[in-house]
């Protein structure tokens, strides 16, 4: 693969990590953690998309982005109208094609699994998808977690790809995004100035973008502790059984009275029906207070099929996504209370 | 970094973003492919690949089993089938059917149908 | 089934001869290979589907440090090349026109690849963009923009035959049904994408090391497009991995890395990146097929009439062939006395489209097997009978002139029919069709190698030539064939340690190289028929003259004598080899390895042979006998045997989401004798595999400006080891009378029947006919839909 050139910084320390997001934030600096999604971003492109065209220019008459930046006319004063747009397309490029990678393997404070006396869950940014995808209390408590691991990429891709770098590419299928979105996690997020928490369903704002700043870094993700009689389940409709990208996916988590009793709360994640994952707010207007019967469960999936977003693209048209929405939803819901020891 | 200026070609380079598993290497045990990896993160790991397995040129168990039951067509997926089989073996010795599927799913090869490369973990596993 | 004659080697099950240098890492592919000095090539590909080019600098690439050379067709010249001389619609690098988001432009040789890389993106094109053409079923519609001056309204090559009276059979006819099927194109998706070194010596003699499976025809197009003499061109094939039809055309990237290498006088190399092989393609073709077929009402076919549209992208490549193939191969396995085919073959601004496993004929197969299975639905015929009543036997002649002369079809059928437990597993889905299981049957019929070479010439089809060591000992066969991974140099050695009674590890095969031997290459499934010929021959020769030696000596007709076992034995009585013995060990004062027992070894044998008439060397030819008819584009199709197969698969289908699950998929293919069993069952898996993937989730996606949205391993989806069931082989064998040792195909044939026997599968499964490929849930569901909706 070849990269363009960048410097890669290995800090040993989260402060450290903090200290050299901030010093360089202005020069282009992007975060490695299991580099399976921004090694792929950083490739030098074959055929280049759209390469702006450096009209303003003394240097050279035109090149690749890169050549763009590091020509450097950009930094100089102009004031043509021209000019200043594609300043900022070059200045777009620098997040992109950045001078400086920060790779985070060496924090090991960053990976783990653990559940505090609240009986929370936290996940350490760090933590691969394959330990996700091994941890027996993942697996019984936050389920739709574990099955959001289980159907990320590949084994290899699981090896390597990061909770954090799933949840901060801000991809709408991310797999372990969706189901985050539903376990109602909590992103910490830290800076050299401090630390705060952001909700997951309101992290992403567009696709690949995040309410995160310059300088920021996500160090964790904590998971309420289920009740009981709470249950969650992830199904990621794909067209082939592994290395797939979601076409749909749908996250439930569900908390009962009792088995089989009215529906307390629910929180429905859908993926890849929108620009970022989507919680299904009127599903809980539908179903809470209600008991998880078949006509009930039918009107919340319809619900959920409202709130959804799809559009055609070349994975799948938006009313194949639209009606797998429902179904997938319908499916999910009565899953999480049998889950939770009910039959629909 | 590995083919190039260490010379152990036997690591092949199928995709170059993380999708065919052609480059799998074991990065401290962990199947990984090192077309994803800058080798500054591979500092200080113990990095096996496909060169090591044999020793004393005398084939390992896996590939024994590989070369006997026609697990090897054009062999360009090989080098990563054997170090995800070998992480897998180790652990977990006797994988079921399943379980063999599931750890080669990252590892694709369009010459086998995957049949023979099963064929051959499950021969290794089921000792 | 089990090995069942008197071969010591043949029809075993023996490790392949590259087996431990491919689990080992030793085995070295074009790309592990480098050389002191060495240059990185990359190339320039246009950013446009269809444009005029105005002007190309390449100034500012040259400044840069580091690079060594930078070429665009005002180095290259524009000598039109392609596969077919017919249709000669490529130059090395493009000067007037580009056709297709990818289409090669320049290319630079630097220091290394990032500085190549670099480079490249300097080079400025202007470009006067043209309306670009995508559709390939309206390409030859009036108004449509025009690809090539050499084809008019895009019809790159068309086809029009009429075999038999379908006028007549129309008439015999008690059902007529049309049908359509389209697919996509698709991609061969090989593990090792393309690479090249080309190197120069001090004579001029242009060596070039490729990933390509036909070494020969390379050597040819080289030494046209560049403009040197044939026998300054040496092309050799190091490991490949894989190559499915794609790398047996000659490429820009090895056209380019070679006049790269004769530009600098260094050694260049490029390999491709994984998205420049989707953007080279020369993969499956995108096809358009109607058939209207009738049977009589006993269910015997009375006439097929077909038309196809094939969509082959911006330049010929093996697309002649391949619309001849897409027609002329429906002429088996059944009896069909009356066939009509128009097949157009058109040009549109995509990447270019060749050959591909089971070139031409896959979509084909899979409409005309599907339109049986609905045949048979509307005669209330169980669809393995309908089949059965129609297979042809040995020793038939297709309507469009082609002889088989051996035939295990309906041993195929019946056997994966009586595997798979037909008749109970179909009885019960034929009362509960739509539930979501379903089980489904498909043939197939391919060529055992193509009948003639692809430029008009005598030439013979393959040479072998067979060394004895003059040590004595071992034997080297030369060959030009390509072995890419299907295991023609385990053929080879194979065939010739059979011959001469030797080991497997005495014998090495070197191949792969246009210095050693014609080859036409690993393509069109020729290779154990053809190949297999020469080498049988090669080694017998060896064997009359090592024999006439011995008997020659020890005054015994070498009729008498035989090699076995690694020694020379005689074949009524024992023989006293005392005095031959003695000869040998005077030479060999000190070794102590000396050979011993009654009989000579072959060690022994060899040498006395040198020692008495020089080199000992074997040579084999083989070219096939004229074959077919005489009628227009009767050579494609024609071979010098053919295989069959037939395969029952077995899906399980969500009704509601559309996900299919391939749960079984049993074949039979009749490969005439199988030289080595795990090498056939693994040509067949393959088979499966690829037919799966193309069935159910493959095709290239292009956006409205004709840009590939798919060029990689993630978004191209074939089959992962989740996806892909158990996949049970089953070997027919027909001792075929052309073949040696009655062996013919099977590396592509064997896909034939699997893309139907899957579609016919899901609608036993589904109650829909989805008639698009790939069928993915999608459309499964949208099938499902409109079938509630009209109800």
């Amino acid at each position: 693969m070849i990269l363009p050139r960048f410097d890669v910084l290995v800090p040993n320390s989260v402060d450290e990590a903090f200290a050299m997001l901030s010093r360089y934030a202005e020069k282009g600096i992007r975060i490695l953690a299991g580099g399976t999604d921004l090694l792929v971003d950083l490739r030098r492109p074959i055929i280049p998309a759209a390469i702006p065209s450096c009209e303003g220019c003394a240097r050279h008459k035109s090149g690749s982005i890169r050549s763009t930046v590091d020509c450097g006319w950009w930094e100089s004063d102009s004031s043509r109208e021209s000019d200043r747009a594609l300043l900022t397309k070059v200045q777009d490029s620098i997040h992109k094609y950045p001078e400086y990678i920060i790779s985070l393997h060496k924090l090991k404070e960053l990976r783990g699994i653990a559940v505090n006396e609240k009986v929370n869950l936290r996940v350490g940014a760090m933590t691969t998808i394959t330990d996700i995808e091994r941890s027996g209390i993942i697996r019984e408590k936050w389920t739709a977690l574990a099955e959001g691991a289980d159907s990320l990429g590949s084994p290899l891709v699981r090896n390597r790809g990061t909770i954090g770098g799933n949840i901060a590419n801000a991809r709408p299928a991310a797999d372990t995004f969706i189901p985050s979105v539903a376990l109602g996690g909590v992103l910490d997020i830290h800076s050299e100035k401090g630390s705060r928490k952001v909700p997951v369903d309101s992290f992403a704002s567009a696709p690949g973008e995040t309410v995160m700043e310059k300088g920021e870094m996500i160090t964790g993700i904590e998971y309420p502790a289920p009740p009981e009689f709470s249950g969650s389940a992830y199904y990621k409709l794909a067209n082939r059984k592994a290395l797939e990208i979601c076409n749909v996916g749908v996250a439930v988590w569900i908390a009962l009275e009792k088995p089989g009793g009215p529906v307390t709360d629910i929180r429905v994640a859908l993926g890849a029906v929108g620009p970022t994952p989507i919680l299904a707010e009127s599903v809980k207007e539908v179903l809470v207070g209600k008991k998880p019967e078949d006509a009930n469960i039918k009107k919340a999936a319809k619900a959920a099929r409202e709130d959804a977003t799809p559009i055609d693209d070349h994975r799948g048209s938006a009313w194949y996504r639209s009606m797998m929405v429902e179904l997938v939803t319908d499916r999910m819901i009565r899953l999480a209370v049998e889950r939770v020891g009910g039959k629909v | 970094m590995v083919r190039e200026d260490l010379g152990l070609t036997g690591s092949k380079k199928g995709c170059g973003i993380g999708d065919c598993g052609a480059c799998t290497m074991l990065v401290n045990g962990v199947a990984t492919f090192s077309c994803m990896m800058l080798a500054i993160q591979a500092d200080g790991c113990v990095v096996e690949t496909v060169e090591s397995l044999a020793e004393n040129g005398k084939l390992n168990k896996l590939q024994q089993s590989f070369v006997d039951l026609g697990a090897i067509q054009c062999g360009y997926c090989t080098p990563g089938m054997l170090m995800t089989a070998t992480e897998l073996l180790r652990r977990n010795p006797h994988p079921s059917e399943k379980e063999i599927r599931l750890a080669l799913s990252g590892n694709l090869c369009r010459c086998t149908g995957y049949q023979k490369i099963v064929d051959a973990i499950k021969a290794v596993a089921g000792e | 089934m089990s090995k069942n004659n008197s071969y010591k080697i043949l029809n075993t099950r023996l490790p392949r001869v590259d087996a431990i240098d491919k689990v080992t890492g030793k085995a070295i592919y074009t790309d592990d290979m480098s050389f002191p000095g060495m240059l990185y090539g990359a190339i320039l590909h246009s950013p446009l589907a269809h444009a005029r080019i105005l002007n190309i600098d390449t100034s500012r690439a040259e400044r840069l440090p580091g690079v060594k050379a930078v070429v665009t067709y005002k180095e290259a010249g524009t000598q039109p090349y392609g596969v077919s001389p017919a249709r000669y619609d490529e130059t090395i690098f493009c000067h007037d026109k580009v056709r297709y988001i990818g289409d090669e432009i320049a290319a630079v040789a630097a220091v290394d690849k990032d500085t190549a890389l670099e480079a490249v993106s300097f080079i400025k094109v202007d470009f006067e963009e043209l309306p670009v053409l995508l559709d390939g079923r309206h390409a030859m519609d009036e108004g449509q923009p025009q690809l090539h001056d050499m084809y008019k309204n895009n019809i790159c090559a068309r086809v029009n035959w009429n075999f038999g009276d379908i006028e007549k059979g129309r008439k015999e006819s008690h059902i007529i049904r049309t049908d359509h099927i389209t697919s996509k194109m698709q991609d061969a998706a090989f593990m090792e994408p393309q690479s090249v070194v080309a190197e120069v010596d001090s004579h001029g003699n242009l060596t070039m090391w490729s990933s390509t499976q036909a070494p020969h025809y390379i050597q040819r197009t080289l030494a046209m497009a560049l403009n040197m003499p044939l026998h300054k061109v040496r092309v050799i094939k190091p490991a490949v991995g894989g190559g499915f039809g794609p790398k047996a055309s000659c490429s820009t990237v090895e056209l380019a890395t070679c006049l790269l290498a004769l530009k600098t006088g260094k050694p260049v190399k490029t390999t491709l990146d994984r998205e420049q092989v989707f953007l080279h393609s020369r993969a499956r073709h995108q096809f358009f097929h109607t058939m209207t077929t009738g049977v009589k009402k006993d269910g015997t076919l009375s006439f097929l009439e077909h038309h196809c549209i094939l969509d082959g992208g911006a330049y010929a490549s093996f697309g002649i062939a391949t619309v001849y193939y897409a027609g002329s191969l429906l002429g088996g396995p059944y009896r069909l006395k009356n066939m009509k085919y128009d097949g157009y073959r058109v040009v549109t601004n995509k990447p270019a489209c060749g050959a591909q496993r089971g070139h031409g004929a896959v979509i084909a197969r899979a409409a005309f097997e599907v339109q049986l299975d609905r045949i048979a639905e509307e005669l209330g015929m169980d669809p393995i009978e309908l089949r059965l009543k129609n297979v042809m036997e040995a020793g038939e002649t297709t309507c469009n002139e082609l002889f088989v002369s051996s035939f295990g079809m309906k041993e195929a059928l019946e056997a994966v029919r009586d595997s798979a437990a037909w008749k109970k597993k179909r009885s019960l889905a034929g009362k509960t069709r739509g539930t979501g299981k379903g089980i489904g049957a498909a043939c197939g019929f391919f060529v055992s190698g193509a009948g003639y070479p692809i430029y008009r010439s005598k030439t013979y089809h393959c040479t072998v030539v067979t060394k004895v060591d003059e040590v004595g000992g071992g034997v080297t066969v030369s060959s030009g064939a390509a072995d890419i991974g299907q295991g023609s140099d385990t053929v080879l050695a194979m065939i010739t340690a059979e011959e001469l009674g030797l080991p497997l590890d005495d014998v090495r095969v070197v191949s792969g190289d246009s210095n050693l031997s014609v080859d036409l290459g690993a393509y069109s499934s020729r290779t154990t028929l053809m190949t297999g010929h020469a080498c049988k021959d090669a080694a017998r020769d060896i064997k009359r003259q090592i024999l006439e030696v011995i008997g020659g000596k020890l005054n015994i007709p070498p009729e008498k004598l035989d090699l076995k076992d690694g020694r020379v034995v005689g074949i009524d009585k024992d023989i006293d080899f005392s005095a031959l013995r003695e000869e040998y060990l005077q030479e060999h004062k000190g070794f102590m390895d000396l050979p011993e027992g009654p009989q000579l070894t072959f060690r022994e044998a060899s040498r006395i042979a040198f020692l008495e008439i020089g080199s000992v060397v074997g040579t084999g030819s083989y070219r096939p006998p004229k074959l077919g008819g005489s009628f227009k584009g009767a050579t494609v199709g024609t071979s010098p045997a053919f295989g069959c197969s037939a395969q029952v698969a077995e899906v399980s289908v969500d009704l509601e989401t559309g996900e299919v699950t391939v749960d079984n998929i049993t074949g039979a293919h009749d490969c005439g004798f199988a030289i080595n069993r795990t090498q056939v069952e693994g040509q067949m898996q393959g088979s499966m595999m690829m037919g799966m993937g193309e069935a159910l989730m493959e095709q290239i996606i292009y956006n409205d400006k004709g840009r590939i949205m798919n060029a990689n391993l993630a978004e191209y989806k074939i089959p992962t080891s989740l996806d892909v069931p158990h996949l049970d082989a089953i070997i027919v064998e027909s001792n075929e009378p052309h073949g040696p040792y009655g062996a013919k195909e099977v590396g592509e044939g064997a896909i034939m029947p699997v893309i139907p026997s899957i579609l016919n599968a899901i609608y036993d499964a589904t109650g829909v006919r989805i008639d698009e490929l790939p069928v993915t849930p999608e459309r499964i569901i949208e099938a499902l839909k409109k079938k509630r909706e009209n109800k």
